[in-house]
């Protein structure tokens, strides 16, 4: 089969648009998960303050801060398409070359802040912030870069 | 006849030149007597296999099954741009580990790089910062890894391209990089600053990856702990000087508590390029030992 002049032009110019467009969803993606990302590690600071003993235990605000931590790193999970590492993205390639670890160490970390929210009192709040704390190390050991 | 006389030439110019490098990478080990006769202390062993996160890089292979991840057993992929390691298995397995090593092995792969069969470790394994540990902090550190559980994990050649070469030529980088003065702690300095510098830069290594190198790839001491590209070649190591003027952090005890707690109490920059692994290991030292690291850190501008 062979395209006219004007049909190769406009299957040229369609094919940039989706490039184009693929290009800005990535940005995006980076963009939307590093807010995502940037407000669980706000959420997590109020919880640290309660690990230092500088602010008293309190049930509500652990369960808001929980809460927060647990709704965006859902957020951030679907925000890693294919193609969207580099740049200014601290994201490592083995996100994407382990996805299924990836995808296991996201799912754990929202299990821990899931039940982190339902602490009732001190004993139990050190232990459960202690596993959530486990679940962000070990993933931005393996999939996070170091860039400052 | 001249061409004769031009590959004559060539060929000894060659020859020379082998020669040399034979002779500038030739291993240099301690012999058996420089090993002092020395009381054990186990805890000051256990607190240098902490100080210097022994396990953050001598970890089992996340892939093996069946294997306390809480062991230095080794095999966990290194990877760094020249190419993967493999560290070394550091219990005292007798076949696959470090259980027939003699005091004078070990000593001689820390202080002077140098494998029991003579070879040159790459400096991946950062010999560099260990040759300034005391020998008798060496031989504790060894017979605290002689009293863990032995474990079985084979040993597992670097993917280094030409590897036999490239550890030979290790022994040129060598004499470079052993000709920089050993670390030794400002003497007018009171003695808990000195012992978190000692602590800091002979066994905990931090300059391996807070120092930038050099284009010999030494450290360049004249921006000591200044930050730098990160060696894994991926991203940047951050700077550990002037860290109470930048404000990242309010005092000793506030870094003592990021040491301790890392991104748990959210201190959220401890866990990135392998920081995270360090900080669990500082994180089992004894506090007293952990507060002379902060002081230390934390009084450099």
């Amino acid at each position: 089969m062979r395209l006219s002049k004007p049909a190769v032009a406009s299957l040229v110019v369609a094919g940039s648009i989706l490039g184009a467009s693929l290009a800005v969803l990535a940005a995006d993606a980076f963009q939307d998960r590093h807010m995502a990302m940037e407000t669980v590690g706000d959420a997590m600071k109020p919880l640290g303050a309660i690990a230092k003993k500088q602010v008293p235990f309190d049930a509500a605000a652990v369960k808001a801060s929980a809460t927060t931590i647990a709704e965006n790193l859902e957020k951030a999970a679907k925000l890693f398409p294919a193609g969207s590492g580099g740049g200014e993205s601290k994201a490592r390639p083995e996100i994407w070359t382990d996805a299924a670890g990836f995808e296991k160490a996201m799912k754990d970390a929202h299990a821990a802040a899931v039940a982190l929210q339902s602490v009732k009192d001190e004993a139990a709040f050190g232990p459960a912030l202690g596993a959530l704390g486990g679940t962000c190390k070990s993933c931005h050991d393996r999939y996070r870069m170091a860039k400052q | 006849m001249t061409k004769r006389r031009t590959l004559a030439a060539l060929v000894a110019l060659l020859a020379a030149g082998a020669a040399a490098f034979c002779l500038l990478t030739s291993p240099d080990p301690l012999p058996v007597a420089a090993i002092p006769a020395h009381a054990v202390d186990l805890r000051n062993g256990e607190t240098l296999y902490h100080a210097g996160s022994c396990l953050a890089c001598h970890r089992p292979s996340d892939e093996a099954s069946g294997v306390d991840p809480g062991l230095p057993s080794g095999g966990r992929p290194f990877p760094t741009p020249v190419g993967v390691f493999y560290p070394q298995n550091l219990t005292p397995d007798s076949e696959t580990g470090i259980g027939r090593w003699t005091e004078a092995d070990f000593v001689n792969a820390m202080r002077r790089g140098i494998s029991p069969r003579g070879t040159h470790y790459f400096p991946a394994f950062p010999y560099a910062s260990y040759r300034s540990m005391t020998m008798a902090d060496l031989l504790d550190l060894r017979a605290y890894l002689m009293s863990l559980r032995a474990v079985r994990s084979p040993p597992r050649e670097a993917d280094v391209p030409l590897v036999p070469l490239a550890r030979r030529g290790v022994g040129l980088w060598k004499q470079v990089a052993f000709r920089q003065p050993l670390f030794s702690a400002d003497p007018a300095r009171p003695a808990w600053w000195r012992r978190g510098a000692y602590l800091a830069n002979a066994p905990g290594h931090c300059g391996e990856c807070h120092t930038p190198k050099n284009w010999l790839m030494v450290a360049d001491e004249s921006r000591h702990l200044a930050g730098g590209p990160h060696p894994g070649g991926e991203g940047k190591v951050p700077s550990l000087r002037g860290l109470l003027a930048r404000k990242k952090y309010k005092d000793v005890g506030d870094l003592v508590l990021a040491l301790q707690n890392g991104e748990t109490f959210g201190y959220e920059h401890l866990s990135s390029g392998g920081m995270a692994a360090i900080q669990e290991s500082l994180a089992r030292l004894p506090e007293t030992e952990l507060r002379a690291i902060a002081e230390y850190l934390l009084s450099l501008e």
